[in-house]
């Protein structure tokens, strides 16, 4: 179902080209520490932004090969250290794409404990198997010679860069850009004009699959795309 | 033999019911007797000609090895291509790239044995091809000085110590010696350990200090770590295996994992034959089920707990254990421990102690190829790192949830964690029947390794924290 259009628009040749990025983690390890639900919550209030950073996106990028359990650093430890099954599932279910500050991810996160303690007062003082020890990751960025200019080399390059990177560019993106999407997207929707890839993309989800997993679905839509071009909103409505 | 197998079921059935209430079994356990190794096969084998009377006869001579292999070459960093790919190798280059022509020297207190100048071997040679000039230095002392760095370590970890004027005396005076025997011109200065803390007062203006601290000190000796804690604040960074080994302290503090090298000898691919040779010296037979735990004879390690847990384990399933390690030769404790091991096996056939000289890193590669499950009970533990080296090997990992170890086995995801015999003789039994299972958990925890635990990650920490400390790198900061 190709139009004029949307055949244009894979052969166009952006603008700005898409030049990928990498990261690489330090981790220091904070002064915050709990032992429990209380002191989770108080260390919660004051540790850094780079440590919600850490336990909320970084670890996506540490555990990227698992697609099951808790999805960050907070909900695992509810559950496996402090046996709060209810908490763990409310923490799990925090989806760090919907943030685009970690004023307003921290709190969420804040929001989430508070109610569940003000539900479970005797939680709050349980001793918890281990201690949580708070880290924050200072980050620095990777530049990588890799760039596209076209949707086909867009595609090679997903194939071509690391796991760092799709993490860079698929999710810690949205701070950096401070928007709901992902660079990809961005990139996608405003070099190319591809609205309806970008879309598809960002709806990919991150907490059922592995960061290869990711990988493996963008690259197989980008193909689809190359394929048999899809017709954006745009495209139909001049048509 | 098919019929042998059936009854030996039928009567582990019967006695895993008679067991259930004083094990606490949960009944779902009680159902899953299936071995399908035992029933099926694993498709291995020992060498041509090796039958089941030969490995009776090995179990009691095993060949081991008397004399030192020559060691392999250390690798250059381009060999770690297929291991982590060229995108990881070419970040690596990337962030070594901005330090090209910086100068560091790496301080500790002994060449040869011991994990740190093992990593130190490795780590080196691959700064220096990344035109990171590192330079490693020895301290040198008496005796009488490392008694006392010695008593130091053992403090640190929480024992009793008398410390003296005298002690910090000939602490003082040996680092004194060494710092005016050497020099500090580079740009970044290591120290690892306690040992050769003191050097510090080097330390010069346009310089960066770092101490890294190998060691547990959440519980350290209060004399002791009051005598350290001044020197140990003058650096302007400190790094730590694990965030629950800190001390508060008025410095940036970094976590470093410790790491395996994936082409060290006890990690390498090996050739499948050799696997089947090793077997074959010690009486592993590869046709059945192999049970693994390789520490030294420790208490600390549990050596006793896995005998009681492949016991309890065995009447449900088929399977080996093998029990090898050093220290029983040279520790009087640990020939102690090894005794309390043998009275355990109490003379069970398919148990295999073998106690191992220190430079049996390829037989232990081997073994660990060849178990179907790697067992860690330890009851206090470091870091582990034969947890790392087991569980890159991609094999299912039952441990303790002790040290460093919970970091490593995730559990459920990246391994099993277990709190008591009876929670260890569950897991292997769950773990032999439920092969899909195992193999996730295996094939999970390799990669946990490879994202975290490698010695390609270590050096790219190592750069990483220079470009920090030097000012080179571009940081992001959280939104």
């Amino acid at each position: 179902m190709a139009t004029p259009h949307s055949n244009q628009a894979h052969s166009t040749v952006a603008k700005k080209p898409f030049a990928f990025n990498s990261a690489s983690h330090l981790l220091r390890i904070g002064t915050e520490r709990a032992s429990n639900l209380s002191e989770l919550l108080e260390a919660l209030r004051v540790c850094p932004d780079a440590s919600i950073f850490q336990h909320m996106f970084q670890t996506l990028a540490e555990h990227h090969y698992i697609r099951e359990g808790f999805s960050n650093d907070f909900a695992h430890w509810a559950f496996f250290s402090c046996n709060e099954t209810g908490l763990a599932e409310r923490l799990s279910g925090v989806d760090v794409r919907e943030f685009t500050s970690i004023r307003a991810l921290r709190e969420r996160v804040i929001q989430v404990v508070e109610a569940h303690l003000a539900n479970n007062p005797q939680s709050k003082d349980r001793k918890a198997l281990e201690t949580f020890y708070f880290c924050s990751a200072q980050t620095v960025v990777i530049p990588t010679p890799i760039i596209a200019q076209d949707l086909a080399e867009f595609a090679e390059g997903l194939r071509k860069v690391s796991l760092h990177s799709i993490h860079f560019h698929f999710i810690n993106a949205r701070l950096r850009t401070k928007l709901n999407s992902n660079d990809f997207s961005v990139w996608l929707q405003e070099e190319l004009g591809l609205e309806v890839l970008a879309d598809r993309i960002e709806e990919i989800d991150i907490y059922t699959s592995t960061m290869e997993g990711v990988r493996r679905s963008i690259i197989k839509l980008v193909e689809r795309e190359l394929a048999n071009p899809s017709v954006s909103p745009q495209v139909r409505a001049t048509a | 033999m098919a019929n042998e197998v059936k009854k030996t079921r039928k009567k582990n059935v019967a006695s895993a019911k008679e067991q259930q209430s004083s094990t606490g079994v949960p009944e779902s356990a009680i159902a899953a007797v299936d071995t399908p190794y035992a029933t099926e096969g694993n498709g291995r084998s020992n060498l041509p000609g090796t039958d089941r009377a030969t490995l009776m006869e090995r179990r009691k001579y095993p060949r081991i090895s008397t004399t030192p292999p020559a060691p392999d070459a250390p690798p250059k960093f381009a060999d770690y291509e297929p291991i982590v790919g060229t995108a990881e190798l070419n970040e690596i280059r990337y962030i070594a790239k901005g330090l090209r022509g910086k100068t560091v020297k790496m301080v500790n207190s002994t060449a040869v044995g011991g994990g740190v100048a093992e990593m130190l071997n490795r780590l080196i040679p691959l700064l220096n091809e990344m035109e990171v000039h590192t330079k490693w230095e020895v301290i040198t002392g008496g005796n009488d000085f490392f008694e006392v760095t010695k008593g130091f370590h053992n403090a640190l970890h929480g024992g009793e110590y008398n410390l003296t004027q005298e002690i910090r005396d000939i602490f003082n005076s040996y680092n004194e010696q060494n710092r005016q025997r050497m020099t500090f011109d580079e740009d970044v200065v290591v120290i690892h350990d306690p040992q050769p803390a003191g050097l510090i007062k080097s330390r010069q203006e346009h310089q960066k200090w770092i101490w890294r601290c190998h060691i547990d000190l959440s519980n350290p000796h209060p004399g002791v770590w009051d005598f350290l804690r001044p020197m140990v604040e003058q650096y302007d960074a400190s790094i730590f295996s694990s965030p629950s080994f800190t001390r508060q302290l008025a410095n940036p503090q970094y976590l470093f994992y410790p790491c395996i090298d994936p082409l060290s000898e006890k990690n390498k691919p090996l050739d499948e034959k050799y696997v089947a040779k090793v077997c074959d010296d010690f009486g592993i037979d590869r046709t059945r089920p192999i049970i693994t735990q390789i520490s030294r004879f420790d208490r600390l390690k549990d050596p006793v707990g896995v005998v009681q847990a492949y016991k309890l384990a065995r009447k449900y399933v088929d399977c080996q254990l093998v029990l090898a390690g050093g220290g029983a030769s040279d520790d009087p404790e640990g020939a102690i421990v090894l005794q309390e091991v043998l009275e355990a096996v109490a003379g069970d056939p398919d148990v295999i102690i073998l106690n191992l000289p220190p430079w049996s890193a390829l037989e232990i590669n081997a073994i660990q190829h060849a178990s179907d499950i790697v067992i860690q009970k330890s009851l206090r533990e470091g870091f582990g790192l034969t947890v790392t080296e087991a569980l890159w090997k991609s094999k299912p990992v039952i441990a303790g949830a002790v040290g460093g170890i919970p970091t490593q086995v995730v559990h459920k995801l990246t391994g099993v964690l277990v709190q008591s015999v009876e929670g260890c003789a569950y897991q292997i039994r769950y773990l032999l029947t439920h092969p899909d299972f195992a193999r996730q958990l295996g094939k999970q925890g390799r990669e946990h390794v490879r994202e975290n635990f490698l010695m390609t990650t270590n050096l790219k920490r190592w750069l990483l924290l220079y470009q920090l400390m030097l000012g080179v790198a571009k940081k992001e900061r959280a939104a």
